[in-house]
């Protein structure tokens, strides 16, 4: 028979083109897709996304059956555990292992020395209460605590600068080997010319807001096992990113990243602490090759919340200057971020260019290096510690001005992208205002303002905030689709699940994309050694990033199927359409389900590939929200009682709005604990942290958690990719903190600047300490 | 020692000191069980001992000498779930669901002590569980779904 000439396969290309993850943008090669699917506009029909699919992975969950890292065990595993510097800065002299080497079940201790140089694990020169300084590995959790118990190490203390004033001041001591202000700062970004704008206003507000270090503190604590299968290191990690961890762990071990094989299956929450090989990973897996056995390393909770990351605290000097109408003329922001001894410049200057359409606005953040544990991106970082302030002041302002709060931010609502001076793919922030404000009730609120008549003392309060984050997601992001020879369909990604939901919302797209029922569809995530590569599950990447190189991989594995079924069904592809798992032809009751299809295919497998294809670079995407919060406070205690929170987000297309309320749940609660309990406390005088825990360290419990009415507003945004679908994760947590803040100034008549609202601060802002 | 544990008799022979939390996840290999945080600060570890809730990271695990613990791994007949794991599943009241059988163990014994709580009864029942993710409206959502009823004929 003779070979028909095969038409030239369509071709991908490369471009270079503006990236932007977590609110940062760079320049970058990406890869342009062999074809792009229609968009799916809001006027498209779908059968299961947008549906309240429950969650795929939900029955492992509650049976005890999802296996968590700390739940793998392998044969022969030793159990391993860091020992951690109890002073903030000076010389580790040295650490004696005899002792420790002699408990029975002991089998290895190291140290200074004993890590690859690329790790810099154990460094001499101690820079933290926390840092990692010697590590022992033994048969048993027994053992080992009583090994690390045994072990004698020595650290000739120094001074140390642990706040950014001490890191500031003149003759501080380094804690890092060049200067304590971070290269580049103080980092400035401004449009238009702040004096013109201040001169202009009719009013000015200057304020000084403090807000303070917030731990992750996820249940799970970080942890890795680790195992040589051969000369493949195979290692079991709760992470954010496996393949920033695989590229990570083979830089620091010097191996090739193909003999390094990452997996996760089951986290036990992220945040944002855990995007990469931390200390346990390295720990685990050097004592793994110096044993030849599998190791097992988590974290203790003190470890957790003491070097683990965390949001850095910041000091936002903030004017503003508006006409008498409301119009801003002016927005200017000093600001101070202590990071730690190391970290990235997350700071909260960039919502002040994007919130509001101001023609003026000028931001200087200065980054400085202290003797504490390094920050990490924490759910909307610099975003959350930014609205605190901008949304303290717009407030202040709306008082000022004798403004209603949510009339002066529609006033200035931004039409446009101020920053960047292009249009919004999408943007319902005038919807969030509308719908959210509706179900408060925030018109009539003072109708609800009168005290409890049994408790006089107790006010209460309404306020508001608003947000915005940029989640565009974007490339490079792949997936595989096939369809086994029974007709069940695998997606295949290596993507993370942090308790998102991507693993249902993805197998939601990849049944839409493909006419099958959601039931056939099985996503397979979370291991390097089999995946196709997707980068970290941050920056509420993972929705807009992912989903369309599944929903790509999907039609492209629809498209061969067709290919075949149309000869066994004997009529022209253009006739065939796919529903229900079945592919019907057009206008006919003749149809083949896609077992009958694969069945004839045997073992011929149909593989469909998919990329997600570059951001468009004339819109900006992004998610906007608004919320409001009621609060009580008892004026004579300065307790406040959250009552009730309404949220309204525009994220574009909602692929599961009930995974989309528990996101916003989650967020909205995160953030209530950021704006009422949450504050890491070092001492003065040592460095060392006093609440390395979860009783001095409070986050939320269930009984602080309010009535909240989370929902969301808008449509699919068919300008951002081609699902329509946007981020989420983290836009819920960044207006919490900054709205009930402004309710607890409505209760008692007077500001707040600095969260979190312990009672002390509140009775200190109402003039009664 | 003789411990029960989910209705099977197990010999185990711990170190001095060892805690309950240990024994299951590592002798008894029931991982369902979760470390969080080693304090009896957050919950993860909840199991019952004879009948009451308890902080398995504290209890030592000699002192548990002949008794019964049920674990997130004992709750199900079978493969039937009981109704608060399918309440959990309809009202997704897991997200990464570390915690989740802690808050299970937790609302099992609570549902045990007070068959109908009012939503202030449940907060304070199980105000000795954190989850980070913030499932806390799911979770009341669930419960009082299971008190009303709702979940007491199985799925099929």
């Amino acid at each position: 028979m003779p070979r028909k000439k095969a038409s030239p396969a369509p071709r991908k290309g490369f471009i270079k083109t503006i990236v932007e993850v977590e609110g940062r943008t760079e320049t970058r090669v990406v890869e342009i897709p062999a074809f792009e699917p229609t968009p799916w506009g809001p006027d498209t029909a779908l059968e299961t996304v947008g549906t309240r699919a429950v969650r795929v992975d939900a029955g492992e969950k509650v049976t005890g059956q999802a296996k968590y890292t700390a739940d793998i065990a392998r044969p022969g595993m030793l159990h391993a555990i860091i020992l951690r510097s109890w002073v903030a800065r000076g010389t580790l002299v040295s650490v004696d292992v005899d002792a420790a080497r002699k408990i029975r079940g002991v089998i290895d201790v190291i140290g200074p020395g004993d890590a690859p140089a690329k790790t810099r694990l154990f460094p001499r020169k101690v820079t933290y209460a926390g840092q990692p300084i010697a590590a022992v590995c033994a048969e048993s959790l027994h053992a080992v605590t009583a090994g690390i118990r045994a072990l004698r190490a020595k650290i000739e203390t120094a001074p140390f600068a642990a706040t950014f004033e001490a890191a500031t001041a003149p003759d501080a001591p380094l804690v890092r080997s060049k200067g304590n202000v971070a290269e580049g700062s103080p980092v400035v970004n401004a449009r238009g010319n702040l004096a013109r704008g201040l001169a202009r206003a009719d009013v000015v507000i200057e304020r000084e807001y403090r807000t303070p270090v917030q731990l992750h503190s996820a249940i799970e604590p970080h942890g890795a096992v680790a195992e040589w299968q051969g000369d493949q290191l195979v290692v079991w990690e709760s992470t954010q990113g496996i393949f920033r961890t695989r590229e990570q762990l083979a830089e620091g071990l010097e191996l090739p990243q193909s003999r390094v094989r990452v997996i996760k299956q089951y986290m036990g929450g992220g945040f944002g602490a855990k995007n990469g090989a931390g200390p346990h990973t390295f720990v685990a897996a050097i004592f793994a090759r110096r044993t030849g056995r599998p190791v097992r390393c988590v974290n203790s909770r003190k470890a957790e919340q003491s070097d683990s990351g965390n949001r850095p605290a910041t000091t936002q000097r903030v004017t503003i200057g508006a006409k008498r109408n409301g119009t801003l003329t002016a927005i200017s922001l000093s600001a101070d971020i202590p990071l730690g001894v190391g970290g990235w410049e997350g700071g909260p200057g960039q919502l002040y260019h994007e919130l509001y359409a101001c023609p003026n606005v000028r931001t200087e953040e200065t980054f400085a290096y202290v003797n504490a544990s390094a920050m990490q991106a924490f759910r909307a970082p610099g975003y959350a510690e930014g609205a605190f302030a901008l949304e303290g002041a717009i407030n202040a302002l709306a008082a000022k001005l004798g403004m209603d709060p949510l009339a002066l931010r529609r006033r200035n609502y931004a039409k446009t992208d101020p920053r960047k001076k292009r249009p919004w793919s999408g943007n319902a922030l005038l919807e969030c205002y509308e719908q959210a404000a509706a179900r408060f009730g925030w018109d009539t609120r003072d109708s609800r303002r009168g005290p409890a008549a049994s408790r006089a003392q107790v006010r209460r309060g309404f306020g508001m905030a608003a947000q915005i984050w940029p989640t565009g997601g974007g490339p490079p992001a792949y997936a595989h689709v096939r369809i086994n020879a029974d007709a069940s369909i695998d997606l295949l990604t290596g993507t993370q699940d942090l308790g998102t939901g991507a693993r249902t919302i993805l197998s939601q797209v990849v049944a839409d994309a493909m006419g099958a029922r959601l039931s056939d569809v099985h996503t397979v995530i979370g291991d390097t050694g089999s995946l196709p590569y997707t980068g970290n599950s941050w920056g509420s990447m993972t929705t807009p990033s992912v989903a369309p190189a599944a929903r790509m991989a999907a039609e492209d594995a629809r498209r061969m199927l067709l290919d075949a079924a149309a000869p066994m069904l004997g009529v022209p592809l253009g006739k065939l359409e796919t529903r229900n798992s079945t592919v019907c032809v057009r206008g006919t009751d003749r149809s083949m389900t896609f077992a009958e299809v694969t069945k004839e295919l045997g073992d011929v497998m149909i593989i469909g590939r998919g990329t997600r294809g570059p951001n468009p670079l004339d819109v900006s995407v992004a998610t906007f929200g608004a919320q409001f919060a009621e609060v009580e406070v008892d004026t004579r205690t300065g307790v406040v009682r959250v009552v009730r929170i309404v949220a309204a987000h525009d994220a574009g297309r909602i692929l599961n709005p009930t995974l989309a309320e528990s996101q916003l749940e989650g967020g909205i609660i995160q953030g209530l604990g950021y704006g009422m309990f949450e504050e890491r406390v070092l001492d003065p005088a040592t460095g060392l942290q006093l609440n390395p825990d979860l009783h001095d360290y409070r986050i939320p419990t269930i009984a602080d958690t309010p009535v909240i009415d989370a929902f969301c507003v808008g449509q699919a945004d068919a300008a951002a990719n081609h699902t329509g679908a946007r981020g989420l994760a983290e836009p819920p947590i960044i207006p919490t903190a900054p709205a009930i803040a402004a309710a607890v100034a409505d209760a008692i008549g007077a500001e707040l600047h600095e969260i979190p609202l312990t009672p002390w601060r509140v009775l200190a802002a109402a003039g009664e300490v | 020692m003789r411990l029960t544990v989910n209705g099977r008799a197990a010999e185990v022979s711990p170190e001095p000191g060892e805690r309950l939390l240990t024994t299951v996840t590592e002798r008894l290999h029931l991982t369902g069980t979760k470390f969080g945080c080693g304090h009896g600060e957050c919950g993860a570890c909840s199991v019952l001992v004879d009948g009451r809730l308890t902080y398995a990271c504290l209890a030592l695990t000699e002192a548990c000498d002949g008794a019964a613990v049920t674990t997130v791994e004992g709750l199900a007949t079978g493969e039937t779930l009981a109704p608060l794991q399918r309440a959990f599943i309809a009202h997704d009241a897991a997200q990464c669901g570390y915690c989740t059988p802690g808050q299970l163990i937790a609302a099992t014994r609570l549902l045990e002590r007070n068959a109908n709580p009012t939503e202030n009864e449940i907060k304070v029942g199980m105000s000795g569980n954190l989850c980070r993710c913030g499932t806390y409206p799911k979770i009341i959502t669930a419960i009082q779904a299971v008190a009303r009823g709702e979940f007491a004929a199985p799925a099929r």
